[in-house]
């Protein structure tokens, strides 16, 4: 892993706690990591934004609808069952927006562009790009249901 | 007081207007654009305001872009940006074209009040 990888991804741990306990009021309890050579998201929510600048990178949080739905509730202060998807898809953006943001001012590792976030609520998809080398994969839980954050570098 | 939200996430306006009520500020009527053209025309229709807060990153008005079309008309009304922009350069560039302060997302109540307590 590079210097700037490590650095990214020790932001990034740092960013879901910061966003969590600021913005959804709770403490999503890391449950592993892993690295792989290609990601597929299959879940049902999935929110992305490129980074560019002095690094090229995707980061992005997936999960199913029941935490998504969960999270964005929290961030709202609205019930979950008062959520539509349009407002899955903007609060599922939000969120990845929130973490990149929080990632970008902890990771001090140049300048860094942040694209526009990109959300997908559904069934039955899969997202996946190449372009990019291997995907850090940090899992959380939040009240008995798991949530996965990811870089690509 | 009456608050202009300006954020092309409907959820992230909610978000605001709800820490705005965390933080005990007395909100009488909250008024909401997606983005800066929107907020502009919000002004335009005679809406009085006492805080603008915006987010920097918008479709076909960007936050920068509001502040210095508010400023050519209204000198007076606060223009906070909220957003996560949180650059030196950038915050630098928003307070010389006329933003009066920053809040970072993701924020807190009490970060709201301390920014935004000296205006009211």
């Amino acid at each position: 892993m590079s210097e700037t990888t490590d650095k990214l991804i020790n932001a990034l741990r740092g960013a879901v706690n910061e966003v969590m306990g600021t913005m959804a009021w709770c403490e999503a309890i890391a449950a592993g990591e892993k690295v792989v050579n290609s990601l597929i998201l299959d879940d049902e929510v999935g929110g992305m934004i490129h980074v560019g600048g002095d690094v090229s990178a995707m980061v992005g949080i997936s999960c199913n609808k029941r935490i998504a739905a969960e999270l964005c509730s929290r961030i709202v202060g609205l019930p979950a069952e008062e959520l539509n998807d349009e407002d899955l898809l903007d609060g599922v953006a939000e969120l990845a927006n929130m973490i990149c943001g929080a990632m970008k001012s902890k990771a001090a590792v140049g300048h860094l562009d942040l694209s526009s976030p990109a959300a997908i609520v559904g069934q039955q998809f899969q997202a996946q790009w190449k372009t990019l080398h291997k995907t850090h994969i940090l899992a959380f839980e939040l009240e008995g249901e798991r949530f996965c954050v990811h870089l690509s570098a | 007081m009456r608050v202009l939200i300006v954020d092309d996430s409907s959820v992230m306006r909610k978000i605001v207007t709800r820490g705005l009520r965390q933080a005990g500020f007395k909100i009488d009527e909250i008024l909401e654009a997606g983005d800066g053209q929107k907020a502009l025309e919000v002004l335009a229709g005679g809406a009085k305001v006492d805080l603008i807060l915006s987010d920097w990153n918008m479709p076909n008005m960007d936050g920068l872009t509001l502040v210095k079309e508010v400023r050519k008309k209204d000198t007076d009304t606060p223009i906070v940006m909220v957003t996560t922009e949180g650059g030196e350069g950038k915050v630098n560039e928003a307070m010389t074209s006329g933003a009066n302060g920053h809040i970072k997302k993701p924020f807190t109540p009490d970060t709201l009040q301390a920014t935004l307590g000296k205006y009211f």
